[in-house]
């Protein structure tokens, strides 16, 4: 109901100046002229992450209590989480704003625990495709590749020729990986994808009816093949991260210099590469005249000063719970662990904005993890761009 | 029950028997006894109310405004500069129309500083739309903030409840304090009537354009005007319950007289003395004692003063520039009443010169005959200056 009442007589006046009614038909929205935008931005963190992880969001679910809602975030844009959390060099954790009040978020470790975690997730999948698509070789860029491109429906065999998946990372010392972490990991990559993995494959690419010959595209993991394996004639080489189109046929991944040969540390690289070419794979097999599925608009980098670290305490004392390996966690450590993070450039719905926003012209969005604001009626002061923590919030200039 | 306090004393007993919900205060000489125990009191438990120590007088009154829309009753005092620094909210509390009752000290207003009394500080503040009530001793102030609270909460107007500095705070007189119960009977509870709600969300203090804001303030001057004649009903209704009567006007000796000697506050007793000895001499002589100044209780006075020939008006105040103040609302007030009235403004008794029977006697010769020691400035006539 937005109607003006009018008064006609004395008798109808309040006796105090108070509104009657709504003022909601006062729409005062027209004397703004900056807008405040909320959008979330990418966190320090996931700036550095070589995977562009939105670290806040998955620990913002696990704050919510959510710990499998955050495992499935997390595994959206990395599906080996248990080997990054032991084996990345954790870029994230150099870069994380909480160092400045007290000490950085265990990122890695939170990796680690949610890759442990027995439970099982659902992933985001497209409807199948009848396209096939063999990845030769099942390191972690293959198993990467593979995940996502059964992720978008396709038909994806992996084909290893050794006995054991893994690739590089099956040569690993078991104090850096143990061989259990690792199937742990694949077995879970493979269902989640509906991916057909096979070890011990015998790999003839001249055959007729074998599986490399019926599948529309080829790819080579070097990661996952031996290094004196050869290409056969007529394959492609590509690089992911710089190659623009990934067209059919047999595609040798041709990594640079600097992953090549295989370092663990860098693991987090070869998921990305892997991820990468599943994107442009997709592209080029996708029949012409059927529009490019909407890409995430990039997010925009937090403006660090937005972040607001005088606001938040410091935590108390380390709580180390008792665990049963190094560099391990628990529930109730990683819960607290999650509860630390600011939430850089992300909203968490802590509704500062709401409380402090003079005309109640911002508030949490009934459909999203965020929150709205009313454009008919917010005046533009600014007070939840200032207000908010977190650098979500910030004062545009619409009229260009 | 028959107790022997001081004025302040007194507020704090009237505030308690009240059942103030919000104390909010910052304390001032000599007011602090007041707003002291009062913590004390509600630090003991003994009045279930939330004790706010205030930064400021103007947080004191904007923190009452808030407690009485949100339903509480509310009490504050202060006194002079604090007065003074209440200025902004003491408009904003009446044209809210929040029942706020607060007592005010009547204290000198610096430079140069002078703790005694004085009443320019309250009636500097007749324009911001308070009721204000001059008491006469410490009974008068437990009674007055009782009756303050039935006539505030019913006309949703504050009330400012004025008390002579260290004549009446701080001089110990025995009084009669009336029985909770009976004071329950007489001062039910608060209800808001349009207070604070989630449910149904309002703006207070909103912006109003002009179609509307001389209404809203002629709706205001009309309920105001009202409260002259509500007091007295009070006033009776509370005679009833505790048998002393507090009404607007108070008259003494004025049946017969032909010069009457007007003033407010604990002077009017002094007077009163005065009234009497020259009595003796031979003079028709009656005095009136204001009890409220806002609203100006006009119809009360003219009928006092109806056979009057010469009013004669003690200020402790003035208004620089024109005069004392209390003698130019009594002029307001008679104009277009009286052509044949002539009246004398003394401004006597500032602060901290005692008004005694010796120095009235002298001042209502002057005004008669003309003579003496009192100096012209403007309208008025001053004494107690230097040669």
């Amino acid at each position: 109901m937005q109607t003006k009442i009018i008064i006609k007589s004395l008798a109808e006046l309040p006796t105090a100046p108070t509104t009657i009614g709504t003022m909601a038909w006062n729409q005062t929205g027209d004397w703004r002229y900056v807008t405040p935008l909320v959008a979330d931005k990418l966190a320090p963190c996931s700036q550095n992450c070589p995977l562009g992880i939105p670290i806040p969001r998955y620990l913002g679910a696990m704050n919510r209590g959510d710990v499998g809602g955050g495992l499935a975030l997390l595994m959206a844009h990395n599906p080996l989480p248990g080997l990054t959390g032991r084996l990345c060099y954790h870029p994230c954790q150099t870069k994380c704003v909480r160092r400045k009040i007290d000490r950085t978020i265990s990122i890695q470790k939170m990796e680690r625990y949610l890759g442990d975690l027995a439970t099982d997730v659902t992933i985001e999948k497209s409807a199948i495709k009848d396209r096939r698509i063999t990845v030769i070789g099942s390191g972690p860029l293959g198993l990467s590749c593979a995940f996502y491109l059964g992720c978008r429906g396709y038909r994806v065999t992996v084909l290893d020729p050794s006995g054991q998946a893994g690739g590089a990372l099956v040569d690993l010392p078991p104090e850096k990986i143990d061989p259990q972490a690792l199937s742990h990991e694949i077995d879970r990559l493979v269902r989640l994808a509906d991916i057909r993995l096979e070890t011990g494959a015998i790999i003839d690419f001249d055959k007729p009816g074998e599986l490399p010959a019926k599948a529309d595209i080829v790819i080579l993991d070097p990661t996952g093949l031996p290094e004196d394996f050869c290409a056969p004639a007529g394959a492609v080489v590509c690089n992911p991260f710089d190659d623009e189109a990934v067209t059919g046929g047999i595609i040798s991944v041709q990594l640079p210099q600097n992953l090549a040969p295989f370092k663990a540390p860098m693991i987090a690289h070869y998921i990305a590469a892997g991820r990468l070419l599943a994107r442009k794979a997709s592209d080029g097999l996708r029949p012409a005249g059927l529009a490019q599925p909407a890409a995430d608009l990039p997010l925009q980098a937090v403006n660090i000063d937005n972040i607001k670290i005088e606001r938040f305490p410091a935590s108390g004392p380390l709580v180390e719970t008792e665990s049963k390996q190094e560099g391990t966690g628990d529930r109730e450590w990683a819960l607290q662990e999650a509860a630390r993070c600011l939430s850089c450039g992300t909203c968490n719905l802590c509704l500062q904005c709401v409380s402090y926003c003079p005309d109640s012209s911002i508030r949490p969005d009934g459909e999203k993890d965020t929150v709205a604001v009313d454009l008919d009626h917010c005046k533009g002061c600014g007070i939840c761009a200032y207000e908010c923590p977190r650098g979500v919030i910030t004062m545009e200039d619409m009229s260009v | 029950m028959k107790k022997v306090m001081m004025g302040t004393e007194a507020a704090t007993m009237a505030a308690k028997l009240a059942r103030v919900q919000v104390v909010s205060a910052y304390p001032i000489t000599p007011q602090t006894v007041i707003v002291e125990s009062l913590a004390d009191i509600i630090g003991r438990g003994e009045l279930k109310a939330k004790y706010l120590p205030v930064e400021s007088e103007h947080t004191a009154m904007s923190s009452c405004m808030g407690a009485s829309l949100a339903g509480a009753r509310t009490f504050t005092a202060t006194s002079s500069q604090g007065l003074a620094y209440m200025h902004e909210m003491l408009h904003f509390t009446a044209g809210e129309r929040v029942p706020v009752v607060m007592v005010n000290c009547n204290r000198a207003m610096a430079p140069p500083w002078n703790l005694y009394c004085d009443h320019t500080d309250s009636l500097s503040q007749r324009d911001t739309g308070w009721i204000q009530y001059y008491c006469a001793d410490a009974q008068d102030v437990l009674d007055a903030i009782l009756i303050a609270y039935a006539v505030a909460e019913q006309a949703l107007l504050p009330v400012m409840i004025n008390l002579d500095a260290f004549y009446l705070t701080h001089t110990s007189e025995p009084l009669d304090v009336p029985d909770q119960a009976e004071v329950d009977l007489f001062l039910p509870p608060y209800r808001a009537p349009h207070k604070i709600d989630v449910d149904d969300p309002k703006t207070y203090s909103i912006v109003c354009g002009a179609d509307l804001f001389n209404s809203i303030k002629y709706k205001r001057q009309g309920d105001t005007l009202a409260v002259a004649r509500l007091w007295d009903q009070v006033a009776e209704k509370y005679n009833s319950h505790f048998n002393r009567l507090h009404k607007t006007v108070e008259a003494y000796r004025t049946e017969d007289a032909d010069l009457c000697i007007v003033g407010i506050g604990t002077a009017a007793g002094t007077i009163r003395l005065a009234v009497d000895r020259l009595r003796e001499e031979g003079l028709k002589v009656g005095s009136l004692r204001l009890a409220m100044i806002r609203p100006f209780p006009l119809e009360a006075l003219q009928r006092a003063i109806a056979k009057v020939k010469h009013v004669i008006v003690i200020d402790r105040d003035v208004s620089f520039g024109a005069e004392g103040i209390v003698a130019q609302e009594v002029k307001a007030g008679l104009f277009d009443h009286r052509g044949d009235l002539k009246v004398t403004g003394f401004v006597a008794g500032v602060g901290g010169n005692d008004v005694t029977v010796d120095t009235i006697i002298p001042l209502v010769r002057q005004a008669i005959s003309g003579d003496g020691n009192a100096v012209e400035a403007g309208m008025s006539l001053w004494a107690e200056v230097l040669p």
